[in-house]
């Protein structure tokens, strides 16, 4: 992520590299890029307001798939017939 | 599938790696087989294929190795040279092909966001997954394995016999795809705009 903040603690509301900012961002939330500290996310993210929202509907995209794209549930006999076969096969 | 090597485990073992690494993964298994089939029976028998293949080929799975992703492996392969081709449904262009075309390592992040996290956050799950299953199924895929999954994009380089750079870009395009899909439910239920204050 870029580094030229403003002076301020105010949050910028243009990145002027939003292309490798959320390709980062996107890279972290995705868990490939283990070396980036908590600390250091949230001062970059709290200097820029782009990549803040977009950090944040990223998180929130794969939290719903995660979360609310719920399991199939398994068919009840299904485990027990691929025993069953496994045992015939043997 | 690497080659068989006869022998390599003794009954036993094979029972014992059947039982305790492949057969823990049957709910994702199913999961994963549903959301590419959309039907029940046909994500059944691919289930079952799967594990029969596991069973046949035990020699050729190394143990320490990760157990879930070289099943996942063996149900999508099984999927495309099975399923796909008795599949009724027209045929779509193969995304592979197309994507052949482009150059992954210059892929464009953009802001796409007329979509806020609260308004994601506030969708139920039947959208949700509703927007998964209108993705064309190289795109579905990725998803699943990404974030239903967790797999690491090497893990999924290898499920889908890829390069990392076509893992990256192709997850990237899917929910860039899924975010169009989500960012038409919300404004149809209202969630797009601010709230109107008096």
């Amino acid at each position: 992520m870029e580094n030229n903040n403003t002076s301020s603690g105010e949050k910028k509301q243009q990145c002027s590299d939003v292309s490798k900012c959320f390709q980062l961002l996107e890279h972290m939330l995705d868990g490939e890029l283990a070396d980036v500290s908590q600390d250091m996310l949230k001062e970059k993210l709290d200097k820029c307001q782009p990549c803040f929202a977009h950090f944040h509907l990223e998180q929130a995209i794969r939290e719903v798939l995660k979360t609310k794209c719920t399991k199939h549930p398994l068919p009840e006999k299904l485990a027990d017939s691929i025993r069953q076969m496994i045992q015939d096969a043997r | 599938m690497s080659e068989v090597q006869r022998r390599k485990y003794s009954q036993e073992e094979g029972s014992a790696i059947f039982d305790g690494e492949f057969m823990p993964h049957i709910d994702s298994m199913y999961n994963f087989a549903f959301r590419l089939t959309f039907d029940e029976d046909d994500a059944k028998d691919l289930v079952q294929d799967t594990y029969m293949k596991a069973f046949r080929f035990t020699n050729s799975f190394e143990q320490g190795t990760n157990a879930k992703a070289w099943l996942f492996r063996i149900l999508k392969n099984s999927f495309i040279n099975d399923y796909r081709k008795k599949s009724k449904k027209p045929a779509t262009v193969d995304y592979q092909e197309v994507e052949a075309f482009y150059n992954s390592d210059n892929e464009d992040y953009q802001s796409t966001s007329d979509l806020r996290a609260e308004s994601v956050k506030d969708m139920l799950g039947d959208e949700i997954s509703n927007a998964l299953n209108a993705l064309a199924v190289d795109f579905r895929t990725v998803i699943i394995l990404a974030d239903l999954e967790g797999f690491t994009y090497e893990e999924m380089a290898k499920i889908l016999d890829i390069p990392i750079g076509t893992v990256r870009s192709r997850l990237h395009r899917a929910r860039n795809l899924l975010k169009e899909t989500l960012k038409s439910y919300a404004q149809s239920m209202g969630y797009g705009k601010d709230e109107v204050e008096d």
